[in-house]
């Protein structure tokens, strides 16, 4: 049994603890529940802001704050831990070192997800059937690459005229460092030339490099971002992320891959020192296409964009559905984004109320709208109440819906956890989760109302399930909806227990709510934190999160602008230092 | 079919001239000698809990009747121990909801680390905070194989505590292999002819491991201690590849490279029988070719929401287990699930039975456990968790009775009773505090 008040994880600091009307002890009923997260835990989420993580595996997030206007002089980073590359980070590397597109992280196993990104460092850990697949990528991709670029590998150095053995120390020390992302140290090419003679001995010339890319592509200065970081004079447990590794944060944050020629000279030059130098090079990165890849992969995980793909629905319900739509429908989805981040105003608001949506004819078929007449996607203008940004589009609102009707419970879950960042939990023991069935002669939100009378469930369910009404213009498969089981829809819905709270009806007006509410604005910056450093925010990262949020705040919620500020904090610019290391 | 043990010996008489022994064991060696017959261990494990009333059997210890649900176990009796009343002691302590406890305590008899997966009730939880069994047991017997241990898994969805059984050590899950192309891809590459190629890639592999993990040894001393076990993790599995280089497996007698053909899409829900058998032929043919000793399958995943189209349930698995006792429809509807889970395991069983060894099958030399989440989903029971027994583990286990035990008898003593008739000396597992004495399964 848990005590009221005490918090022990940091999703729950903001809401959804105690929802439960359950014998735990907790006071919340169905007219008092709103009250309990409302009053507790919102004010819970104001004073400690967020709770460490508890997480075993890590040794960082001490919880050292107290009074935050006390503790943001200091340089205050937060944990450093070491990071794994992702699948889609190693496919992009591979591609921008040797040119490689087959996509080899394709075969590695899914990285284990942690507050829903897939790029948590503390859950990131290799097994070997991943270490198996390591090398048999680093294998194949070092076979083509000797095979097919050999003498760009060596740098133009010709082996028959300047002798093997320099070619290849040639090739260890330039190429080694793309490889690496920084220079290598004396001991590293040692080995490395130890591996290319081996090959050379008992193969051939050609077999030394490959062997010697092989063995990189599975060392843990390719794998991993492994830093040592700058001492610091004063400080013993805080030091500044050198220069190459800070190449690397900028490049694998804001590109997810490694740094380009120009990233590698900054920090040769010595010109990633000051916060000026690394945001001037945070926005010519940017502009770069890779940028709009990595910003995606972002929304693919925050907005479940992954899963649109993998919908199921119900045959006998929807007989004319064909699962090939769904491709389309997370191109709406990405396209959008892309062009609201992009191309368009750029905000937060925009993203949660544009009146617009994106479509090619087969999509615009789908949906039954007039426009669009070739396989382009074009900007669609559906108006006020029909659109409301990312909202509202088909592949959010089929994966927030079950295979044979609509789900308002998903779909206020989605609000409270994604948008909120509060914590719904999932149903105590000894409850009947089943959703109710589909009744030709009621409408979901009677049926789902009467479903969840029960004072047991009410306490959570009315946080979700009130918001998720307002969704039901959109059906199962997110088509629009004017009428079910023969009456008019009511999209009228509720918010309970947030800083913004009240009826609204339909997803404009739960938008033009969700947009007048800091919470939301807070909760993005979080998640981009989490994605962006690669783990949960802690006790320690109090100020960190106060200052990206004004200064999200202060840019009219620009996403752009946040990814710079994202690059401009302790946690970005430094690192927690162990006494004990090197 | 021909009698072979899956020994050298048999591969140098020769099986009907198909035979090919793997060019890499004729480098290395390493195989047990004629008569001594390798021993295996394989869990199978499905979500959700059991309808007990269903599932126990009648009658006496020695003279049973199984109930419903194991019936398609009735033709196998002599080779199985309904095993009755064990406890998940440890599962009911630490953090986590009772699903995440189930289900990352499952094999590992300890409690889960502090984490930010989060649960049910308010409750969070990290990883399972220790070794599973199958791993401890694959520490042991999985030592000259090709893989330590192979996962496979069916539908398993997400990556988090619980869609994870296996643990290599604290918080190091091991993640199953949803998809047979892939896991057929790993388990038969190198089944190559060319002996020469096959030599020269092992050789290039050593050079090479052998300075990948020189390299990360190098950097363990001067990174912090969070990191360190990360890198450490990733060291422990360069060394694991390098020391089974020399494994192979063996084609001859019942070992042959499978035709996989069509295999339909991995996650589609409809395609779960299929892509379930071909994962256990896939399971059969890695004992079969000896690649590996220690294997799971892992069926779905904790409170899985999928439903069963092929047996016309379109509830998910997890709402109908969480509905009340007196709801009869849901009650059907588990059984029903129960039923068609034994009826997998019972093909499992068949397929181990059909490979010949010495002078019986794999099956008397594997023990085969099926494990359940729980006992009973709606109220998330984790005492008397429905556990079956296959197999004989080389005569260390009897088989052919309905095994009740009572009182507070832990599954930590079930698993180091396992590791027993693995014979493994332990005498706990997991957490010592919830463990008395190894439950005697022979």
């Amino acid at each position: 049994m848990y005590v009221k008040g005490l918090v022990t994880s940091a999703l729950m600091a903001t809401a959804g603890w105690g929802c439960h009307n359950d014998s735990s002890g907790n006071e919340g009923s169905a007219s008092g529940g709103s009250g309990v997260v409302s009053g507790g835990a919102t004010d819970a989420a104001e004073t400690d802001n967020d709770t460490p993580t508890g997480d075993g595996s890590s040794g960082a997030g001490d919880d050292t704050s107290g009074d935050p206007q006390a503790t943001c002089e200091a340089i205050a980073p937060g944990a450093s831990p070491v990071r794994r590359m992702t699948r889609v980070e190693y496919d992009n590397t591979v591609r921008d070192l040797l040119g490689d597109k087959t996509r080899p992280g394709l075969n590695f196993p899914a990285e284990e997800e942690s507050l829903g990104f897939n790029n948590n460092a503390d859950t990131l850990v290799v097994v070997p059937i991943l270490a198996e697949q390591y090398q048999d990528a680093a294998e194949k991709l070092a076979e083509t690459a000797v095979a097919e670029h050999l003498p760009a590998l060596l740098g133009g150095c010709n082996p028959a005229s300047l002798g093997e053995a320099t070619c290849a120390e040639k090739f260890v020390t330039n190429f080694g460092a793309s490889v690496y992302r920084r220079p290598l140290v004396a001991e590293e090419t040692t080995a490395l030339l130890a591996v290319f003679n081996a090959g050379l001995e008992q193969y051939d010339f050609e077999t030394g490099i490959r062997l010697v890319l092989t063995t990189m592509l599975q060392s843990p200065a390719f794998l991993y971002r492994v830093e040592f970081g700058a001492p610091i004079d004063g400080e013993t447990a805080v030091r500044k992320v050198a220069p190459y590794e800070l190449a690397s944060r900028l490049s694998f944050f804001l590109w997810g891959s490694m740094p380009d020629a120009a990233l590698f000279k900054a920090a040769a030059d010595g010109k990633l020192e000051t916060k000026e130098q690394v945001a001037a090079q945070a926005k010519r990165m940017l502009a770069d296409p890779r940028a709009r890849d990595a910003v995606r992969e972002f929304h693919d995980q925050w907005l479940k964009l992954k899963h649109i793909e993998e919908v199921q629905k119900d045959a006998d319900m929807f007989p004319d559905f064909d699962p090939a739509v769904l491709t389309l429908l997370r191109t709406e989805a990405e396209t959008f984004i892309d062009h609201v981040i992009w191309d368009g105003e750029g905000d937060l608001n925009t993203m949660l109320q544009a009146p617009y949506t994106f479509m090619n004819a087969e999509l615009a078929k789908y949906y039954g709208v007039t426009g669009p007449m070739t396989e382009a996607f074009e900007k669609v203008e559906l108006g006020p109440g029909r659109a409301s940004g990312f909202l509202t589009q088909g592949g959010l609102m089929a994966v927030l819906a079950k295979a044979n009707q609509t789900s308002p419970i998903h779909r206020g879950k989605f609000i409270r956890e994604s948008i909120l960042c509060q914590f719904i939990p999932p149903p105590p023991d000894n409850v009947d989760i089943t959703p109710p069935e589909v009744d030709p002669s009621l409408p979901t939100r009677e049926r789902f109302i009467e479903h969840s009378a029960d004072p047991f469930c009410a306490g959570c369910h009315q946080l979700m399930d009130p918001i998720g009404f307002g969704f039901e213009h959109f059906d199962a498969l997110g088509k629009w909806r004017d009428v079910e089981a023969g009456k008019p829809i009511d999209a009228t819905g509720t918010i309970l227990s947030a800083k913004v709270m009240g009826d609204f009806d339909g997803v404009d007006g739960l938008s033009t709510m969700l947009v007048d509410s800091p919470e939301v604005e807070a909760c993005m910056t979080r998640q981009w934190f989490r994605f962006a450093y690669g783990r949960g925010e802690t006790n320690a990262d109090t100020c960190i999160l106060d200052e990206l949020g004004a200064e999200f705040a202060a840019s009219g919620r620009s996403i752009p602008d946040l990814l710079v500020a994202i690059t401009q904090t302790d946690a970005f610019m430094y690192r927690a230092h162990e006494g004990d290391s090197k | 079919m021909n009698k072979s043990t899956l020994s050298r010996r048999s591969v140098l008489r020769g099986v009907g001239g198909a035979c090919v022994a793997l060019p890499l064991l004729e480098i290395m060696g390493g195989w047990d000698g004629p008569g001594d017959l390798p021993k295996r261990f394989v869990v199978f494990w499905t979500p959700n809990g059991t309808i007990l009333e269903n599932w126990r059997p009648t009658g006496t210890p020695q003279n049973y009747t199984m109930g419903p649900i194991l019936k398609s176990l009735e033709e196998h009796k002599s080779d199985i121990i309904v095993l009755d009343g064990v406890d998940e002691l440890s599962a009911y302590d630490g953090p986590g909801d009772a699903h995440q406890k189930a289900t990352g305590q499952g094999l590992t008899a300890t409690a889960l680390q502090e984490g930010d997966f989060k649960g049910a009730d308010g409750n969070s939880a990290g990883w399972g905070n220790g070794i599973s069994i199958d791993q401890a047991i694959a520490n042991v017997v999985g030592a000259a194989t090709k893989f330590k241990s192979l996962e496979f898994g069916v539908n398993v969805y997400g990556a988090n505590v619980g869609s994870r059984i296996s643990y290599t050590g604290p918080a190091q899950p091991i993640p199953p292999e949803n998809d047979p192309t892939a896991g057929f891809n790993r388990m038969f590459e190198g089944f190559s002819a060319d002996p020469e190629a096959a030599k020269r890639r092992m050789a290039e592999r050593k050079i090479v491991l052998d300075a990948v993990g020189a390299d990360y040894q190098k950097l363990l001393p001067k990174v912090g201690a969070a990191d360190r076990i990360k890198l450490q993790a990733h060291l422990d599995a360069v060394r694991d590849i390098e020391m089974r280089l020399g494994s192979g497996g063996v084609i001859g007698g019942a070992c042959m490279k499978p035709e996989l053909g069509v295999v339909p899409k991995p996650t589609e829900i409809a395609n779960t029988p299929v892509i379930g058998k071909l994962q256990m032929d896939l399971l059969a043919m890695a004992l079969a070719c000896d690649l590996t000793r220690v294997a799971s399958i892992m069926w779905t995943n904790s409170a899985t929401a999928k439903p069963f189209p092929w047996l016309d349930i379109p509830e998910g698995h997890h709402e109908l287990a969480h509905r009340g006792d007196d709801d009869m429809d849901a009650r059907a509807k588990l059984t029903k699930i129960n039923t068609w889970y034994a009826e997998q395991f019972a093909y499992l069983v068949a397929k181990l039975k059909a490979i010949p060894e010495g002078d019986g099958s794999v099956l008397d030399n594997t023990l085969l456990i099926w494990v359940n989440e729980h006992q009973k989903g709606n109220n998330h029971d984790r005492d008397q968790i429905p556990y079956v027994i296959a197999g004989g583990a080389g005569g260390a286990v009897k088989s052919g009775r309905w095994l009740q035990v009572d009182g507070k008898k832990s599954h930590n003593d079930l698993w180091s009773g396992c590791m027993n008739a693995m014979g493994l000396p332990d005498k706990t597992f997991g957490d010592p505090k919830y463990c008395t004495t190894p439950l005697n399964l022979a």
